[in-house]
């Protein structure tokens, strides 16, 4: 009975590690390699696993409490629908963006959690996974609870919950990547990647970067939510680092394939999601810093010297990052602002003192840029207010066979999708590091058909109207418009020709 | 025969289907493209045509340019 006595933390150090030698079953039966991943170890590999904040359930729960509590009262004082009509409302177009993009893949997190929760090889790595699984869990719920209260004043808000289940192409990208990451990798491949990868070295981006610029931003509750799910995705996320390390002791090479395919499958993820928020749906004068200069501080400092510190080495494609990080998100967000029915919320363009701004931060890559706005610029002087389809696509794009995402990666001078053929199939690619990721592993990529070949197979409609209407669950009032309809004060709009007018 | 191509144009920012013929000449699919990638890059005529880095004559047909379904070229702007 001595353990009745025992202090706080003797107690967790017993109740934390849980682990048995099996006497009438065979470890692999209960650790089937099929599930556990690779690679597979006896037992007593992994005892040494250790992660370092540890908790009790009781603590936990006591400290999720007081989250919930502080995050409710931020809710009933600052999350009333006035509060939120009066944010600007490109921001509020940012909070759309990502209101979406959370509450499922949160969700699906909270599968890959209870897998590693019964198949994770250590004892404390599965109960860390058993609390990560009710976190994530918890962020599925807030963005669900906080946004459904505007769903009536404002129907792109249905889309915190609606989006995931659509075939608007963004929804495809996303479940592409959050399909194979949080429901279907195996307890180790979910550690490197979700937990490693994404989580120490991409959401900080999200939680931290995005909720300071919340705060300037004056959406204090946005910045509370954020605050408050990025304590438990810290906890969690530590997870990843042991298990990567006893990875790299038994497999080096299968280590850096993950962090080499993790890292840029994460990344095309992040910068939209983060990269148009931060660069154009952002208020300029309340802009900290730059995407790039947050996933500078954010991304590559902290992120390199863990994966260097490990031994490993920067992946592969490094220079072609670092080109993606002066271009991509730039590249994407001209190319959705073009085709902004195509998505569920509205997108601004820069004026005057945005473009000043975004050529300050951008010096490497902003003048290819320049020709694309004044284009834009220029068509909406022709055009009315409010006819968005005057300054929009209708042609079909293209999407990469890997992530799903339109072909923008490169430069607007030399785009590098790059096509392989593959038993009979033509396959194209947005960038090598896509088409690597692809020719790892064929038979696991080979059979998702992007959204061309879907039309081109006569499973979806050619057309761009019908398209959106009947495939991707858009309509007239939730599709992306210009958020403030073409109506920019320093547009020099062309006065209209009377007798045109009279023909 | 229809030919599905993913075309490039310079200047634009991202890649679009061009829904060609086989006997279409190159020329045509290239004004396909610069009309298509309208909204973002201005107009122009002066074009060159390369596939597989090479540049062709516009007036070859998308078989002659040895272009198959889903494949791509890309205009460059002079």
């Amino acid at each position: 009975m001595e353990s009745q006595h025992a202090s706080g933390e003797s107690w967790l150090s017993l109740a934390r590690k849980l682990d048995w030698d099996f006497s009438y079953v065979d470890e692999r039966d209960v650790f089937p390699a099929e599930i556990c991943g690779k690679p597979w170890l006896d037992g007593n590999a992994w005892r040494s696993w250790d992660e370092p904040y540890k908790t009790s359930y009781s603590s936990y729960v006591a400290t999720q409490h007081e989250k919930e509590q502080s995050l409710k009262t931020v809710d009933h004082v600052l999350g009333r629908l006035r509060d939120f009509q009066s944010l600007d409302v490109a921001w509020l177009n940012g909070l759309k963006l990502h209101a979406a993009a959370l509450p499922l893949a949160e969700f699906a997190a909270t599968i890959g959690n209870l897998r590693a929760a019964r198949f994770g090889r250590d004892g404390a790595w599965r109960a860390a996974a058993a609390l990560g699984a009710l976190d994530e869990c918890r962020h599925a719920q807030i963005p669900l609870r906080m946004m459904h209260k505007l769903v009536r004043w404002d129907r792109q808000f249905d889309w915190t919950h609606k989006f995931y289940h659509t075939n608007c192409w963004v929804a495809i990208a996303a479940r592409r990547l959050f399909d194979e990451l949080l429901l279907f990798s195996d307890p180790i491949e979910f550690a490197v990647a979700t937990n490693f990868v994404f989580e120490t070295g991409f959401t900080n981006l999200q939680f931290i970067g995005l909720a300071s610029i919340a705060e300037e931003s004056g959406d204090r509750l946005f910045e509370q939510m954020t605050m408050s799910i990025q304590t438990d995705e810290a906890r969690h996320a530590q997870i990843g680092l042991p298990v990567l390390e006893t990875v790299i002791k038994h497999d080096p090479e299968y280590a850096q394939y993950l962090i080499d395919k993790w890292f840029w499958r994460s990344w095309v993820v992040f910068a939209i999601l983060t990269g148009f928020t931060m660069d154009y749906l952002t208020p300029v004068e309340k802009r900290k810093a730059s995407f790039k200069e947050f996933v500078q501080e954010w991304v590559l400092d902290q992120f390199l010297t863990s994966i260097e510190n490990l031994g490993l080495k920067k992946p592969w494609y490094w220079d072609t990052f670092l080109q993606s990080l002066d271009y991509y998100h730039h590249m994407v967000y001209a190319s959705a602002y073009t085709y902004r029915a195509t998505v569920w919320f509205d997108l601004v363009v820069p004026g005057p003192g945005e473009l000043h701004w975004l050529a300050e931060k951008y010096p490497n890559s902003w003048k290819s840029f320049e020709p694309v706005w004044n284009r834009i610029h220029e068509q909406w002087e022709h055009c009315d207010p409010g006819v968005d389809f005057g300054v929009h696509g209708t042609s079909i794009v293209g999407f990469c066979n890997m992530c799903q995402i339109v072909l923008c990666q490169g430069t607007p001078e030399h785009n590098t999708a790059c096509t392989l053929d593959h038993k009979g199939q033509r396959y194209i690619f947005c960038s090598e590091p896509c088409k690597w990721i692809f020719e790892r592993e064929p038979d696991r990529y080979a059979g998702h058909k992007d959204l061309v070949k879907r039309v081109l197979a006569g499973e979806a409609p050619a057309n761009l109207v019908q398209l959106l209407r009947t495939y991707c669950s858009l309509d007239f009032d939730s599709w992306g418009k210009d958020a403030r309809k073409g109506e920019y004060p320093w547009l020099r709009r062309q006065p209209k020709d009377p007798r045109k007018e009279e023909g | 025969m229809l030919v599905p191509l993913y075309g490039f144009l310079e200047g634009d920012t991202l890649g679009l289907l061009v829904l060609a013929h086989d006997t279409m000449n190159m020329g045509k699919a290239a004004e396909l493209l610069v009309q298509a990638a309208k909204p973002r890059v201005t107009q122009t005529s002066e074009i060159r045509i390369v596939v597989n880095g090479l540049e062709i004559n516009p007036s070859l047909t998308v078989a002659q340019a040895g272009l198959t379904a889903l494949a791509r070229f890309d205009v460059r702007r002079n």
